[in-house]
């Protein structure tokens, strides 16, 4: 059985189409990271999945359970931190995680040192006091992301856990996702942020205008994109065409994307090109400054199946 | 936990929230106390035992009334914050979220009309107490009933200043056109005939009626009191739980109310 497993699943609003016939499958235990650009869907998939929205055709099952006619059973199994954090304005933090655990049936007798543990691990305890609406973005999406902790569903939905954290938050919340997981959680992640990915992923998903364009693990959807390395070179001087022509009869170019002074080009194999490189530039006459040889990111992945960067989108 | 519990959590927790606006509850307290200490205590000399007895059970409904009108504001409150959303996440049917919001409207208006009960009986001669237990669950529906009419102009009210206008103009007029505070004979000079039969049936003048004459009188309390509260607090309700239920089915299809 799938954790989540999503059937044509299409969701509009009026007439935009957040959510085009997508088939998506998660399996049980993984982290599925779904990666795409603001307004790729993703929000609209996880608000799906957590029964709040309602598909506009098809279906969407998690953990077998059919999220429209079975809504209630569904939302026993599931947890969702929401991507803009919402809780009881007038409430502290742990009176909303006590409300939130009991809601759960979380053990009473541990539950206060679970919501204390989590609250210091989150570094929300110093805020214990403060109500809700006093929390600044950071602390209230650290709230979100604490609530689903505490909660320990099957399937945990975190969307954009690490939007508005610092970067050492971020490292303590994707620490605390992966121990969720090996304690037995299925946790879907929705992020624009690469370097969340990288982090987090058993797998991605990545999602671009409401369509699951490629999904697999880092290694695989790397090695898919012409294997390689990528280089990128600055000159000193504005890249020429007629430089651009001599650098792609070189051969051994799979792409490659002239910028200013900077050129940026997937190659089969740095070692060989590189040397071939800088003298048919010598010969033409453009200094090199710099030489940077990288494995493709996730970006570049990307760019690759979607043909536009994440970051430009959308 | 059990579903029923859940809801009745959620419907508790709405409700504390009528008393965490501190500055609410203080303004509200202190008109209706101030109300009756003023008519009880100042006057006692110059206003009859009567009128008193006439009075403080319209405050008490009026109480009731403001207390559950809340439930509108709590809404339109949990609309703005986006808990709704996180309701629609929680282990419960949809039915039981509406359930939960009319019940804490009611709770409201009973907890906190029961507490200037209370006050007034401390004044008033305790001998239609158990009058006014029996009353108690009825008064509950009525709140409830208020409370969906709140519902219903928090559903309509896209904004939420929108929200107090509505809020205002219904009390206004359910407040004027009632016996709460004079008796239908004085409407009667004043106003045309169906206007008084229209006060007659406010559920507020119904619900003071049945205070004034049993519970402040002491009289027998009849089964057509009951009906009657019943008749007026139900539809109410029901509207409001519609109303409610609407906007919660407009957030699946819309992904906002
Ligand atoms: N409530 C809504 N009403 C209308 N359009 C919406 C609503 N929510 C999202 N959209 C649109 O649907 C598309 C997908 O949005 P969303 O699911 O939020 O994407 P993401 O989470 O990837 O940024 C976008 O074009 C967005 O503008
Ligand atoms: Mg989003």
């Amino acid at each position: 059985m799938f954790a989540v497993e999503t059937l044509s699943l299409s969701k509009k609003y009026g007439k935009t189409d957040a959510l085009r016939e997508l088939n998506f499958t998660v399996d049980e235990g993984e982290i599925m990271v779904i990666l795409g650009p603001n307004g790729s869907g993703k929000t609209t998939l996880l608000m799906t999945l957590c029964t709040i929205l309602k598909p506009t055709s098809g279906t969407a099952k998690v953990m077998g359970i059919d999220v429209v006619k079975d809504g209630t059973k569904v939302r026993e199994v599931m947890g969702i931190a929401f991507q803009e954090a919402r809780g009881f304005w007038r409430h502290k933090p742990s009176s909303i995680l006590k409300f939130h655990a009991s809601m759960f049936d979380i053990d009473p007798v541990k539950r206060q040192d679970l919501i204390e543990q989590t609250m210091k691990e989150l570094e929300l305890w110093e805020s214990r006091d403060k109500l809700f609406m006093h929390l600044s973005g950071g602390q209230a999406k650290r709230l979100e992301t604490a609530k689903v902790l505490v909660q320990r569903p099957k399937l945990a939905i975190f969307d954009e856990p690490t939007s508005q954290v610092d970067l050492r938050g971020k490292r303590k919340i994707w620490d605390k996702i992966r121990e969720l997981r090996d304690q037995g959680s299925t946790i879907i992640v929705a992020t624009n942020e690469v370097r969340e990915a990288e982090y987090l992923a058993d797998r991605v998903t990545i999602l671009h205008k409401g369509t699951l364009v490629v999904r697999d693990s880092i290694p695989k959807l790397k090695d898919a994109i012409a294997g390689g390395d990528v280089v990128e070179v600055g000159f000193e001087d504005p890249v020429a065409d007629k430089l651009v022509e001599d650098l792609k009869n070189l051969g051994g170019i799979l792409t490659m994307s002239p910028e200013g002074n900077q050129l940026r080009a997937n190659v089969s194999k740095a070692e060989d090109w590189v040397p071939r490189m800088t003298s048919a530039s010598y010969n033409m006459g453009a200094k090199i400054s710099t030489i940077k040889i990288t494995e493709p990111s996730l970006d570049d992945v990307f760019l690759h199946f979607t043909g536009k960067s994440l970051e430009e989108n959308p | 936990m059990s579903e029923f519990s859940r809801l009745v959590h959620i419907a508790r927790t709405d409700f504390s929230y009528f008393f965490r606006t501190k500055w609410l509850m203080a303004i509200l307290i202190s008109l209706n106390i101030s109300d009756m200490l003023v008519t009880g205590l100042v006057y006692k000399g110059l206003v009859t035992f009567d009128y008193f007895r006439f009075l403080v059970p319209g405050i008490v409904v009026m109480g009731l009334f403001s207390a559950a009108t809340d439930t509108g504001r709590r809404i339109w409150l949990a609309l703005r914050e986006g808990v709704v959303q996180y309701y629609m996440t929680l282990p419960v049917r949809t039915s039981g979220l509406v359930a939960a919001y009319i019940i804490s409207g009611g709770l409201g208006g009973i907890v906190y009309s029961g507490v200037l009960l209370i006050i007034a009986f401390v004044v008033v001669p305790p001998q239609g107490i158990m009058n006014a237990i029996l009353l108690l669950p009825f008064l509950f529906i009525l709140a409830t009933g208020i409370a969906g009419l709140a519902a219903f102009f928090a559903s309509i009210s896209r904004v939420g200043e929108i929200y107090w206008v509505y809020a205002q103009a219904l009390q206004v007029s359910m407040v004027t056109i009632s016996t709460i505070f004079y008796p239908s004979s004085t409407i009667a000079q004043y106003l045309p005939g169906p206007i008084v039969v229209i006060a007659e049936y406010n559920p507020l003048s119904l619900a003071a009626g049945a205070l004034r004459d049993s519970a402040f009188g002491g009289g027998a309390l009849s089964t057509s009191v009951f009906a009657n509260l019943l008749g007026v607090s139900l539809p109410l309700a029901g509207i409001g739980a519609l109303s409610y239920w609407v906007i919660l089915r407009t957030i699946r299809i819309r992904g906002k109310p």
